[in-house]
């Protein structure tokens, strides 16, 4: 089988998003680096207002398959859908309303953490007025203002979450959020699904960190780039 | 008027951040001056073919740092995933475009004053009685060079690149900044400044060409 | 579409690069005989002269291809059919390969006539520089691991290098002020019919032995997508679904036989 397009094709007109539809609805999504499959036929619904937890080990394919549903990536088969806009076309309106939290924290070692915070700000037209508070939140408040390069792996990974909290994204893909955090940092993240939870606003959250993840509905495995049902993952 | 505030805040994010770093400060103008230096060896103590060869020196110099600037703007999105934050942003990937390049592009002019200064005290080039034509061929050229390496950088920095792709694709790119450059230039600095017009406007049509083509083309090369 | 027609199909995909292939060929050969025996020698030049039978030719083709690759990238941009990305890689290997013959025929042309292997006139440097971007171009197909990254980075950059060309070629034509005409224009008065005749025969059959090789290279480029999706398939099948039985379990006496 050889795919004729392999790319978003052209569309016209502006797309209209159904509320009705799943938060995401992927079918026979799969990715290939090179002739390396990272994410095999994968199909996936996750309803609105759904907290899922996907737990693999390394290498399972969940931060590809997170950034394929952020729109990072494409797939190189399958089609799919986020939050009622089609993955391959419609990614602006995907991204107005998604927010991933990578393992690259995306973070510029020259500026200082507010500055980091401030540029977001400005390329999602958000009032810059919010780096403050979520700084703050973050545990940032007394270093916001030092470059990061001086920061700890630790911190980075606070700008991270920090910048998450920014938004309140209606999807929000968190992978392997809890790297190198403290148990009180840890915290915030996790207070963070809590609020999007409760707000209704949809989450996925891929970590293999044992003793996190207990908020979420639905636990999905990860391995060899698939899904696979519940307690039958191969170790 | 989006894209330009977001190309502003791209251009003013690179600049903050060049100021920090100080890389064209604290590498590529020695880089420059040091490459001058070579030539001038290279070419020889007669004074005569340093002053016709200068102005050619001169570009070269300032195409090899604008090669070096644009791997360093592009290296800082690169380090930790920058760019894919850029990609997701829902903004008009056209405003890194200019931003990048705008950034350069004053890096580059400030680079540029001191190569000329360089370039006046080591060849011993006078810089002639039309100043307007020689700004302008620096400012238009450095336009162009910016808008050949905001678009093609971003290639450099896919994970399989090679340090020589990105010289080998824009320095053939970029051939008619270099003649209409040197050719401007050694004809103000020669007082004949008056007949540098059609090189300006070569300059002009590179620049328009290269900034359209970029703003359209850009998003396609940033997209996975 | 049944599998006998798909077979059908690909049988006549392969006759018309066969006919297509001996047509070629049979300008070649004919290119070759007229420019080597039927054309007079050229009043000034001598023998030497014939080299323009392949020259031009070349040349015409390095440009018609490029500008092939422009259409083919900005019709991948417009539809994102694989196809046409194909269609660039191919037409950007074969021009490459043409220009590169392009400057070496010159060379050899200008050292009897010229007395120098190679001169900045305006035309030489244009296809020079147009050598090297496209070098880069195929340089940069390398890079990506997505097939569709790769189609977008190279037709961006088919698009750009191609709308170059004009500016590349009016910048190196002011810089050498002493332009002359085209080579062609330069000698057409000279030009006994027979020789025209050469020419235009070696324009035909030059072009004829591009279309050979794109279609032969974007075969191969179908075939390669082809083996990569098959050593993919395998990894890509459902694991939990296996499509013939289990095979019976070996006796135990086997086993212990074999170990």
């Amino acid at each position: 089988m050889i795919p004729r397009t392999v790319d978003a094709p052209r569309t016209h007109g502006s797309p209209a998003a159904d509320p009705a539809t799943p938060a995401v609805l992927l079918s026979g999504v799969t990715r290939v680096f090179g002739v390396a499959p990272a994410v095999v036929r994968v199909g996936l619904r996750v309803e609105r207002g759904e907290t899922l937890l996907l737990r693999g080990p390394n290498g399972a394919g969940k931060s590809t398959l997170l950034r394929i549903v952020a729109t990072a990536l494409s797939p190189t088969y399958g089609s799919g859908s986020v939050l009622g806009f089609d993955l391959l076309r419609d990614r602006d309106e995907i991204r107005r309303r998604c927010e991933l939290l990578g393992h690259r924290t995306r973070l510029y070692e020259d500026l200082t953490a507010r500055e980091n915070l401030r540029f977001v700000c400005t390329l999602y037209g958000l009032d810059p007025s919010r780096v403050g508070p979520a700084l703050e939140r973050a545990g940032l408040a007394d270093a916001a203002d030092d470059r990061v390069s001086g920061y700890s792996q630790g911190m980075r990974q606070r700008v991270a979450v920090a910048r998450a909290l920014l938004r309140r994204p209606e999807l929000l893909l968190l992978d392997e959020p809890y790297a190198g955090l403290d148990e009180e940092a840890k915290e915030v993240v996790d207070d963070a699904v809590r609020d999007a939870g409760a707000e209704g606003r949809t989450v996925i959250l891929a970590t293999h960190d044992p003793g996190r993840g207990d908020m979420a509905g639905r636990t999905l495995l990860m391995d060899g780039g698939r899904l696979v049902p519940a307690g039958s993952a191969s170790s | 008027m989006n894209l330009l505030r977001q190309s502003v805040a791209m251009a003013a994010k690179d600049l903050r951040i060049e100021l920090r770093g100080r890389y064209a400060l604290s590498a590529i103008l020695p880089f420059a001056g040091t490459l001058l230096i070579v030539f001038g060896l290279s070419l020889g103590p007669g004074r005569t073919l340093l002053q016709e060869t200068a102005p050619g020196l001169l570009w070269l110099a300032v195409l090899f740092a604008s090669v070096l600037a644009f791997r360093r703007a592009y290296e800082a999105e690169g380090e930790d995933g920058a760019l894919e934050g850029l990609l997701l942003a829902p903004m008009d990937k056209a405003a890194v475009f200019l931003g990048k390049a705008a950034a350069v592009a004053a890096q580059l002019l400030a680079l540029e004053v001191a190569v000329i200064t360089l370039v006046v005290g080591l060849f011993d080039l006078s810089l002639g009685g039309a100043p307007f034509v020689l700004a302008g061929a620096f400012v238009l050229g450095t336009v162009g060079l910016a808008a050949v390496g905001s678009l093609f950088g971003v290639l450099a920095e896919s994970p399989r690149a090679r340090e020589a792709i990105f010289p080998l694709l824009v320095l053939p790119l970029a051939t008619p900044v270099l003649v209409a450059g040197v050719k401007a230039t050694s004809l103000a600095t020669t007082g004949r400044g008056g007949q540098a017009g059609g090189w300006l406007g070569l300059l002009v049509a590179f620049d328009l060409v290269f900034l359209a083509a970029g703003t359209l083309v850009y998003p396609y090369l940033l997209e996975d | 579409m049944s599998t006998a027609e798909r077979m059908m199909g690909r049988l006549t995909a392969r006759r018309g690069e066969k006919v297509l292939g001996l047509l070629a060929a049979a300008g070649v050969i004919a290119t070759a005989v007229l420019g080597l025996w039927v054309t007079p020698p050229d009043a000034d030049e001598g023998n030497v002269f014939r080299i323009i039978y392949v020259h031009v030719p070349s040349a015409w083709l390095a440009y018609l291809s490029f500008f092939i690759v422009f259409a083919a990238s900005v019709a991948y941009l417009a539809t994102k059919r694989i196809r046409w990305d194909r269609l660039a890689a191919a037409s950007a290997e074969v021009g490459v390969l043409f220009i590169g013959l392009t400057l070496v025929l010159g060379s050899i042309w200008a050292k009897p006539t010229w007395g120098i292997w190679w001169t900045w006139d305006p035309r030489l440097t244009t296809t020079a520089v147009l050598f090297l971007i496209y070098v880069g171009y195929l340089a940069v197909r390398r890079l990506p691991d997505s097939p569709a990254k790769r189609a977008r980075w190279s037709a961006a950059i088919g698009i750009v290098a191609f709308v170059d060309v004009p500016i590349v070629h009016l910048s190196v034509t002011w810089w050498r002020s002493q332009h002359q005409a085209p080579a062609l224009l330069h000698v057409a008065p000279r030009m006994a019919a027979s020789m025209a005749a050469g020419l235009l025969v070696g324009v035909a059959a030059f072009t004829l032995l591009y279309a050979y090789l794109v279609t032969f290279r974007l075969r191969v480029g179908r075939l390669e997508d082809r083996a990569i999706s098959e050593a993919l398939s395998p990894r890509l099948e459902p694991r939990s679904a296996p499509v013939e039985p289990p095979p019976t379990p070996p006796a135990p006496k086997e086993v212990s036989a074999r170990g």
